[in-house]
């Protein structure tokens, strides 16, 4: 008995000394100060995920590069697969971490509208880079939760009024039965009915359903000008591609969700050709920092795209620096001083945080994918008429 | 090595010491410590002690003692939860694991009851925990009905639903059986993601625990020292907990247990003796969908949210994997298992990524080659008290 | 009315698939006892074969015609390999364990080919495009539009549906196959080889996955890692509806459960949410009224 005692008292002791070596610090570098962000870096969404998350590494890269400031980031990176139930165990995981001063979170509305009450009951601040569920800030006035992108009101504001201009009539939506999907339809049900245009019909599916044949046969029976899509790229893709083995031939008047690359590689530039969307920026090359910005990105080596949001990643990332730079690393303070922003410049613009924390500046812009890119509507060819829309009447 | 002789009550009691220590101290280690590098030999070091104690007659001993001198075991456990408790008492995420590996371990006694002692397959675990978190989250809003008596009835509730399931189970053997629970779990999630009214797979948010007059989300503060708020949780499902452990044990030991084994090994010989097969298999699927049902509640109150997506074949098929690897029919092995199962891949963030992955190998191996798991069951041995 | 007409077609493809991955499961059943759930999986994987073999038929500029074929056949050989693997490497050793060790076992062998494909695949979370290979469009016949590819697959899946029953009951390799399924010991006293039969039977098992795999990928134009679990399941399903270890009967079954879901998307649109829910709810209400299948499976228990 007393063997086997001192044996593991032995390697106790070792152990803990190990350890204790294991531990000195460095007492002479910038203070430590961790942020996290979270998003879809595995999945359907990864695209965004990753594009992301490389433009926030970008941000943290360049602020440490930088000798003048006084800690020194680190990028906490989780994956919240956009599925809420992840992303509410992640959440908690960071939030919990009282290491962590502040995060900048989620792409999928669906999982920020389920993480908005961890971040209050933990007091973690966080600014969103990418979530467009207006609910997420307008819901209730949660002073930790504030956001960089706009909110889908504005996307179908100015869509509803595009499609009434180019001579629309007939509308069927086609939305994802989560969250975001609804809020999608609400408001294309809102702003096309004060257009006095016509919604034939409206379709919900879960984000993950593979085959979307019974509900394209109904629409096709339907026979709408305009079917509308309110969901997100992999949803999206599945639509288009089975769209065309069904042989509809309606247009496609997309949302923010579908913005970006991931869509047009999913189906193909020829089926993406004439897709529609509306998104709260203007391209990269006409933000006011998106010329740092890519060259920036280019030079680190990412291989992936930004993507869309990627840009509103750094920017998001960059504010919660700058002002941890100005208070120190305390959660409490943050969101004291993340509330107090007004016309603070960065390279999506000058962000105004309002009441609520949502950023009141963005401005939506029309996009239409020509020969595999999206190009801005107004310098399309399909402006001009050179190019046709379907359907149109 | 040495076999050291651990008879006589002094050895089974200062066993039991040790193999507490033992336990409490890898769990606190495992839990605060952060650096990667430090981790990963802190585990290797657990591994290797794990290895050892056996071959020293410890965790023979510490058996025994449980046999023998329950109270004084129980004691010892008490005050090694209580300590590890003080130790880790502001750290947020690490009383959340204990509470979430509580949880698990409670329904895996329940599969045990279920799988192990009577024989059922049962892969629709996962389901009936997501009837009692979402009966939680329904009833969350009835304000004037009290926690304690919501949790009990998502128990309930989940064993009500598990007797839809009991024909079906009952006429069938084998594959057609497991088919049966199978289908169940896939039906059921299939239901919750269509369902509207119970949140689709956006999911629902549940209001925590007041109970006792005291609300859980509040930081708990005895004396001068303050505890996160997720030690109120801890405290509750460790209560619980106990309390089915001594379910359990009281089931094996008895006449009860004695009649379920009979009917999981030989079904037909069993009721040439005059059992009631369908009586007994019903009892164990009931018990055991109960259990599930209540920490399905107490979870779903505890973080807060509730998702279909939380209660896949995955989800049934971790539960039965964490029984086999514990040790099919072992309630002590069935704490082990979860500990490794949910605590090393959320800790160790190399192997996160490929958790999924590491985890089946280790099944396929362990089936390969140890089928009897961590922990064996002991042969029912009837002359023990000689 | 045509929309119904197009809720069957797509309804008749459905259960080609169901089928093919049902008949797996029974032919595993019926030698060797074993429900090798990883089947669903292994379907995931001769898919992404195929997907692998299309690139290269493309790289090396292929025409269609011959990328088609080299598709399939990739698909299917990719599939009856990783069969027959797990035949040799873990069915085998396991033949005399509890059947819940073996079910565990595959579940687990299915995870593990899942994962993999998720991790070392590249973009492996990603849903992957499957490459047009059949002539798109279709034809309107009474205001029912018929899909080219549709047709053709229908077509394929029965055809090979057929070539797998042909073999299990008109030649000598079915003949020891049915023997050993029968009686593994006597079989062997009569001079088959058991281990090389039951891997065969294997691998054409996992055939069918491959078959199957590829035809999902061909009409969807999508695959992506997590497909082959819920195919298993109605796989399954459908096997144990038309009673293990009888080929009909997976057949039946397959189509079976396709008609479920059909019938629930064209006469209850409004629950076509809950097609799977209700075709299960229907499978098990089957199994609690007949124990072992529709078409009951032969041989009883010895006490």
């Amino acid at each position: 008995m007393r063997d086997s005692k001192g044996y593991a008292w032995r390697i106790g002791v070792s152990v803990l000394a190990l350890m204790a070596v294991a531990n000195v610090d460095d007492a002479f570098a910038k203070e430590k100060v961790k942020i996290a962000f979270v998003g879809p870096l595995t999945g359907a969404i990864s695209q965004h995920g990753i594009g992301g998350r490389n433009s926030a590494e970008l941000a943290v890269k360049l602020k440490n590069a930088d000798p003048a400031t006084k800690y020194e980031y680190e990028l906490v990176t989780l994956d919240d697969e956009c599925k809420p139930n992840v992303a509410v165990q992640v959440v908690t995981k960071i939030a919990s971490d009282n290491s962590i001063i502040a995060a900048i979170p989620h792409y999928c509305s669906a999982a920020a509208i389920a993480t908005v009450d961890i971040f209050h009951r933990f007091k973690l601040p966080m600014v969103i880079w990418a979530a467009v569920l207006p609910e997420i800030t307008y819901a209730k006035k949660v002073p930790e939760i504030h956001r960089v992108s706009g909110t889908l009101i504005g996307q179908n504001r100015v869509g509803a009024q595009f499609m009434k201009e180019r001579g629309y009539k007939t509308f069927v939506s086609f939305a994802d039965s989560t969250d975001y999907g609804k809020s999608m339809n609400k408001y294309f049900t809102e702003f096309t009915k004060e257009n006095k245009n016509e919604i034939l019909g409206s379709f919900a599916v879960p984000p993950d359903q593979q085959d979307v044949s019974a509900e394209l046969t109904k629409i096709k029976e339907l026979n709408p000008q305009v079917i509308y899509f309110g969901g997100l790229t992999p949803l999206g893709a599945r639509v288009r591609t089975q769209m065309e083995k069904l042989g509809i031939t309606a247009q496609l008047e997309g949302n923010s969700g579908i913005m970006g690359d991931a869509f047009i590689s999913a189906v193909g530039p020829e089926l993406a050709e004439g897709t529609l969307t509306f998104f709260d920026s203007p391209p990269l090359s006409k933000m006011p920092g998106g010329k740092f910005f890519s060259e920036n990105y280019t030079k680190a080596g990412y291989t992936q795209a930004p993507e869309a949001y990627g840009p509103f990643a750094f920017a998001a990332t960059n504010l919660v620096m700058e002002e941890i730079e100005r208070v120190g690393p305390n959660r409490a303070k943050i969101t004291e001083a993340l509330g107090k922003i007004k016309d603070r410049q960065s390279i999506i613009g000058p962000i105004t945080f309002d009441d609520y924390g949502q950023n009141i500046t963005p401005l939506t812009t029309k996009y239409v994918v020509q020969d595999g890119k999206w190009t801005i509507w107004d310098e399309s060819e399909y402006a001009t008429g050179k190019r046709k829309l379907k359907n149109l009447p | 090595m040495t076999m050291i002789s651990m008879k006589g009550t002094a050895g089974q009691i200062i066993s039991s010491i040790l193999v507490t220590v033992f336990l409490a101290g890898s769990l606190i280690a495992i839990l605060e410590i952060e650096d990667q590098r430090e981790l990963g030999i802190c585990v290797a070091v657990i591994a290797v002690l794990s290895f050892i104690m056996p071959r020293l007659g410890i965790l023979r001993s510490a058996e025994q003692a449980g046999a023998h001198h329950p109270w004084a075991v129980r004691s010892i456990i008490l005050i090694g939860f209580f300590s590890v408790l003080l130790i880790l008492r502001d750290n947020n995420f690490a009383l959340l694991m204990i509470a979430t590996i509580l949880i698990y371990a409670t329904v895996c006694l329940g599969i045990t009851i279920q799988t192990g002692y009577a024989g059922l397959f049962n892969f629709a675990g996962a389901a009936f925990l997501g009837t009692g978190g979402y009966t939680a989250a329904m009833l969350g809003n009835v304000t004037w009905l009290p926690d304690a008596v919501t949790i009990i009835l998502g128990g309930i509730i989940a064993a009500a639903l598990g007797t839809l399931l009991i024909l079906p189970v009952l006429r069938t053997r084998g594959h057609y059986a497991a088919l049966t629970t199978l289908a169940f779990g896939v039906l059921f999630n299939g239901f919750l993601e269509a369902n509207e009214l119970l949140g689709g797979p956006q999911g629902l948010k549940v209001p925590g625990i007041q109970m006792f007059g005291w609300d859980f989300s509040n930081d708990l503060a005895i004396g001068s020292y303050t505890f996160s708020f997720y030690a109120n949780y801890v405290l509750l499902i460790g209560a619980i907990f106990a309390v089915f452990m001594m379910f359990t044990r009281f089931v094996e030991r008895s006449w009860i247990g004695i009649w379920l084994d009979a009917v999981r090994l030989d079904e037909i010989a069993a009721s040439v003796f005059g059992l009631k097969v369908s009586v007994w298999k019903s009892f164990a699927f009931i018990a055991g969908n109960f259990l599930a049902g209540v920490m399905g509640a107490v979870y779903a109150k505890m973080t807060a949210f509730i998702a279909p997506a939380n209660f896949t074949f995955g989800d049934s098929l971790l539960l039965v994997a964490i029984v086999l690897l514990g040790g099919i029919g072992n309630r002590w092995g069935v704490l082990i298992a979860t500990m490794i199962v949910i605590l090393l891949p959320e800790k160790l963030q190399f192997i996160q990524e490929y958790r999924l992955l590491l985890f089946s190998c280790v099944i396929i191996m362990l089936l390969m080659v140890r089928p009897a798991g961590l922990l064996a069951r002991r042969v029912r041995v009837f002359e023990e008290l000689r | 009315m045509s929309s119904i007409a197009q809720y069957l077609l797509n309804g008749l493809m459905q259960g080609t698939i169901y089928g093919l991955v049902a008949i797996g499961f029974t032919i595993f059943f019926g030698v060797m006892n074993v429900i090798k759930f990883s089947h669903g999986d292994v379907l995931t994987f001769g898919a992404f074969g195929g997907l692998v073999a299309a690139w290269v038929a493309t790289a090396l500029g292929f025409p269609i015609w011959l990328e088609l074929v080299f598709v399939i056949v990739a698909a299917v050989m990719a599939s009856a390999v990783i069969g027959a693997v797990i035949a040799q490497g873990l069915v085998l050793p396991l033949k005399d364990a509890p059947p819940l060790n073996m079910l565990l076992m595959t579940m687990m062998v299915g995870t593990a080919i899942r994962e993999c494909i998720r991790l070392f695949f590249p973009n492996g979370t990603n849903p992957q495009k499957f490459p047009e290979l059949l002539p798109s469009g279709g034809f309107d016949l009474s205001g029912i539009y018929f899909r080219y590819d549709g047709l053709i697959l229908i077509a394929a899946g029965i055809a090979f549906i057929f070539l797998v029953q042909w073999i299990i009951n008109r030649t000598r390799l079915g003949l020891a196959i049915r023997a050993v399924a029968e009686d593994g010991e006597t079989a062997r006293t009569m001079g088959i080889n058991f281990t090389l039969t039951v891997v065969i039977a294997f691998a054409i098992g996992s055939m069918t996955a491959g078959v199957a795999g590829a035809l999902y990928g061909l009409y969807y134009s999508e695959i992506n890692y997590g497909m082959g679990l819920i195919l298993a399941i109605i796989g399954f399903s459908a096997a144990i509806v038309g009673g293990l270890g009888n080929i009909w009967g997976a057949i039946i079954g397959g189509y079976l459960f396709a008609g479920l879901q059909t019938a629930v998307v064209a006469f209850l649109p409004a629950l076509s949410d809950y097609k799977n829910v209700i075709a299960l709810i229907v499978v098990v209400a089957l199994i609690a009224w007949r124990p072992t299948g529709l078409l009951a499976e032969r041989g009883s228990e010895r006490v």
